[in-house]
């Protein structure tokens, strides 16, 4: 049986599964792990709501991500047993993904910060377990010493990102560093600010149709996302329109899990985007396809935009730009204009680019033209935000202290009339280049929710930039690459032992988020942290913050409840959401009506506030910045993590064992490379040891590896990448660009 | 012929995302190396796109199991519908059945020592509810089906890679793989 074991294991399994396969029959290197297993196999806890003991809780997936699902939680004597999707979201009827079902293990891993620890010696892992009231302490004495050096707080940065998209979070943006005084916030989105940016200047807001609704389309070109790793609970709608008679396209440099399950994939040259979808739209102009009764009605120059592509674009400049034939790009362009429905959901990757807005402009122009904005089962699909009016309490509630000082923002600042103080924002995609030159120096960070060392690039500035501060606080559930680095960490809880609310950027769909488990170990919710600093402040210096110190994160969750979020989901109070999650009672159809936002209400190809922000007012195409090594360097979403999280846990680690980058054969082949070699990618930034595997998944000129924090491995792509930003995102996100983080450039070699 | 019941793997439909099988890690929470369920990427000679095409596979509750015939103390018994059912409190952690069944279904547990598999969530069937990795695929691609009724002439017992043993006649049925129509750059 062992020989023929073997032979079903080299007949189907690749050669990395096949040696994990293999360790798993001999199974003798699971032996020394701590976790018992808290079920039996036999032990199962039955189905209904408190059947086999467990009672169930609402829980809201607290990750940034599409699908934000809605969860059921089951909980016996205390403790958290297993979980599954909510079956009332028709979002994700019921179904969690690979991160969402090993939430159990996340809470009780062995590895979650346990206690306030202190590092001796930055950088060493020489910890110490320290109580609270020490931890606290040390921080308070070092704010105040800050703010009595300094006269103001300008050096104490908070960098709070999307670790947990938990509105109760923003007690640490809007509460406690508010309450303290003037700072510096890291600010700008790692994400999507440059697409933001163009659906701005195009439709007037960034709003998506109801992904639900995708089932309408009667085409669909999924652009540059890959949703079968991303948002794995879209991809019905996708099949539903499928099996309706739907077709589907994917446009990707990387051949996707998404795009193995299309009908066609096209694979243009990186950073051409914009190219492949003015060609398109020049040959829907020439066959006479546009929808010209739509584009009079609804549309501001169009005239224009005819101009510019006819003086400008050809389908054979498009293809030569791209790669793509000419007579695949004008058949597909043929195929989506007169499909009706057509669609375009526009994925977050092809927008990290230099020229990455006005690819996304372009596109949204594709969409307008053929009629398909407004329409059931179409749209120029990107997110939304509709659903995000909380309070984000306590944001109007807070003001600093009497008498700070802070940042003066000569461009807002008028001669002659009183100092306005602001806090200092500074582009966390430039975290880096903005710590090294701020002026006065950062000599404190606190950061939450968020792991920079793995997510931000141009890593090793970074890392040089952290190490100068005075004093490094990490709040976080594990010790990542970024808490390696602090003086302090607080161990934070998971959002099975506090409360909160949670609404997707992608669905209409919003969930409440019991507390169903009491905190770990010693672990606070970022509320009860904020408001424990604060008591302290107040305590060694009185009327130093002005934040709240003794509000519950419950009451704090319901504040952040107001009457434009209970009459969009239709609830009256925020009890109502005990009983399961709601959907917003909107229109799934996005500008159904034809009143856009923008300056002159109508759609706009021809936008002035894009000029104003000093971009072409066309959906004109720019190239990419030129290489500057050898390969480009892809670093997108792995499906076993969410950017850093859930890729150190065991249970993950039994099916994504270690990092790797994926290499075109004939690029291997140049480099005498083949799967299995440790490889150094490398660049004048960095460098990052790997182990090889080759695919023509990837085109040749390019190198994938995906983000990820392993644990015990120093594996990082931030490693290689520089922080170029991307053309846009300065008009919705407080000045800051997005970044060009799929637009970098390294290169190979053996190790 | 009488009841049995089988898993469906739709690899046209599978995205690989391994919910499947993390939701039984999930439910049973097995040491950590432990998997009941695994997804497997097929071979580039079988599907030509690396990691894009996969076979999920459990337990495959043979007609014939060969865990059952080959255990000394009786710990696997087959219900009438077919699930096998291997009851720990009777495993002495011999491995014979780990070692006999050429699926790899039964794992060894270092903890307990013991053996333990897939049991097709057979409370949760017993309950009217799908196992939870049938519970937990976002695209259906992944089914319970009873053979004693399953008619579809699509359907592969042995699609390529799969270990053709047929006299345990596993219980599982699958659909193969579609490639898209690709078009790769010139340049």
């Amino acid at each position: 049986m062992e020989k023929e074991r073997k032979s079903m294991n080299s007949s189907l399994l690749s050669e990395m599964s096949r040696r994990s396969f293999v360790k798993l029959l001999t199974a003798g290197g699971a032996a020394a792990m701590l976790h018992g297993g808290l079920l039996t196999p036999k032990a199962f806890a039955g189905p209904a709501k408190t059947a086999g003991g467990c009672k169930a809780f609402h829980s809201a997936c607290q990750r940034n991500c599409y699908d934000t699902c809605a969860m059921l939680s089951y909980v016996d004597d205390g403790v958290l047993k297993y979980v599954e999707g909510d079956k009332q979201s028709t979002f994700t009827n019921g179904g969690l993904c690979v991160k969402g079902y090993s939430y159990p293990r996340r809470v009780y891993s062995p590895d979650r910060i346990k206690y306030p620890m202190k590092q001796i010696g930055r950088g060493t892992g020489n910890w110490k377990r320290i109580s609270w009231e020490e931890a606290i302490d040390s921080i308070c004495d070092k704010i105040l010493s800050i703010k009595k050096e300094d006269g103001h707080l300008l050096g104490l940065a908070l960098d709070k990102n999307s670790g947990s998209e938990g509105i109760t979070n923003c007690a640490v943006i809007q509460g406690l560093f508010t309450g303290l005084g003037y700072t510096t916030r890291f600010e700008g989105s790692n994400c999507w600010p440059a697409g933001y940016d163009a659906q701005y200047f195009d439709f007037g807001d960034m709003v998506c149709n109801d992904p639900e609704d995708l089932a309408n389309a009667g085409y669909i070109i999924l652009w540059g996302v890959n949703p079968a790793w991303t948002s794995i609970h879209t991809m019905k709608f996708i099949y539903a329109a499928k099996e309706r008679g739907a077709k589907v396209v994917c446009i990707d440099p990387v051949l996707t899990q998404t795009a193995a399950k299309c009908d066609e994939y096209l694979a243009p040259k990186m950073g051409t985007d914009g190219a492949l979808a003015l060609g398109m739209a020049r040959h829907i102009l020439d066959l006479g396809l546009a929808d010209r009764g739509w584009v009079a009605d609804n549309a501001l120059g169009f005239p224009e935009f005819e101009q510019y592509l006819r003086e400008k674009v050809t389908v054979q400049w498009a293809a030569e730009e791209t790669g793509i034939p000419a007579e695949t790009i004008a058949r597909i362009a043929e195929e989506f204009a007169k499909a009706k429905p057509a669609t375009a959901w526009i994925g977050y990757g092809l927008q990290r680019h230099t020229n990455g807005g006005r690819a996304v402009r372009s596109i949204d122009a594709l969409v307008a033209m053929t009629g398909n904005v407004g329409k059931k089962g179409g749209g120029a699909r990107y997110g939304q935000e509709f659903t995000w009016d909380f309070e984000y309490w306590p944001k109007s509630k807070m003001s600093p202290p009497a008498g700070s000082i802070g940042f003066v923002n000569p461009a807002k600042q008028k001669p002659g009339e009183p100092t306005v103080y602001s806090n200092r924002s500074l582009n966390r995609n430039q975290a880096a280049r903005e710590m090294r030159k701020a002026d006065p120096k950062i000599r404190m960070l606190w950061v939450s929710c968020s792991n920079p060392m793995s997510q931000y690039p141009n890593r090793n500035e970074m890392e040089k930039m952290y190490r100068g501060l005075d004093m490094l606080v990490v709040v976080d559930q594990f010790f990542t690459q970024t808490a390696e680095l602090a003086d302090i960490v607080l161990p934070t809880t998971t959002q099975f032992e506090e409360w909160q609310v949670n609404v997707s950027y992608w669905h209409y769909w919003l969930a409440i988020n019991e507390q169903c488990i009491e905190p770990l170990f010693e672990a606070k919710p970022n509320t009860v942290i904020s408001a424990l600093v604060s008591k302290r402040m107040n305590e060694l210096s009185p009327g130093s913050c002005t934040y709240q110190q003794d509000l519950t994160p419950k009451e704090c969750m319901i504040r952040n409840f107001n009457d434009t979020i209970h009459k969009l989901n239709g609830i009256s109070s925020w009890e109502d959401l005990l009983k399961g999650p709601v959907k917003a009672k909107r229109n799934p159809v996005s500008w159904a009506e034809g009143k856009f936002k923008t300056p002159s209400g109508k759609y706009e190809f021809l936008s002035a506030k894009a000029a104003e922000y000093g971009h072409p007012a066309l959906p004109e195409y720019h190239s990419r910045r030129p290489n500057h090594d050898k390969f480009v360097i892809l670093t997108p979403h792995t499906k076993f993590g969410l950017h850093s999280q859930f890729i150190n846990l065991d249970w993950m680690r039994d099916f994504n064992p270690e990092p790797c980058v994926y290499i075109n054969p004939n690029s291997a082949r140049s480099k005498n490379i083949v799967s299995g070699d440790m490889v150094r990618v490398y660049n004048k930034f960095g460098e990052v040891a790997v182990k090889a595997q080759v695919t023509d998944n990837v085109p040749e000129d390019t190198l994938l590896m995906y983000e990820a924090w392993f644990k015990n491995d120093k594996f990082n792509v931030q490693n290689v990448l520089d922080d170029a930003v991307a053309d846009m995102g300065a008009y919705q996100f407080g000045g800051h660009r997005g970044p060009a983080i799929q637009e970098q450039f390294a290169n190979v070699e053996k190790m | 012929m009488s009841k049995q019941l089988a898993f469906y793997v739709d690899s046209q439909k599978c995205i690989g995302c391994f919910s499947c099988a993390m939701a039984c890690k999930n439910m049973y929470h097995p040491e950590p190396g432990v998997k009941w369920r695994q997804v497997y990427p097929l071979s580039e000679d079988i599907y030509p796109h690396h990691e894009r095409a996969f076979y999920s596979l459990a337990c495959n509750h043979c007609e014939h199991p060969t865990c059952l015939e080959c255990c000394p103390v009786g710990a696997y018994t087959k219900r009438e519908d077919g699930i096998v059912v291997h009851d720990q409190d009777k495993c002495i952690g011999c491995g014979n059945c780990v070692r006999s069944c050429p699926y790899g279904a039964p794992q060894y547990n270092p903890k307990l020592k013991k053996a333990e598999k897939c049991s097709m969530c057979w409370e949760r069937i017993d309950a009217k509810l799908e196992p939870a990795c049938v519970q937990a695929c976002p695209v259906k691609a992944l089914r319970i089906i009873d053979l004693s009724e399953f008619d579809d002439a699509e359907a592969l017992h042995y699609p390529p890679g799969f270990p053709r043993f047929e006299s345990l006649n596993p219980s599982v049925r699958f659909k193969l793989p579609r490639h898209p129509h690709v078009v790769r750059r010139n340049g």
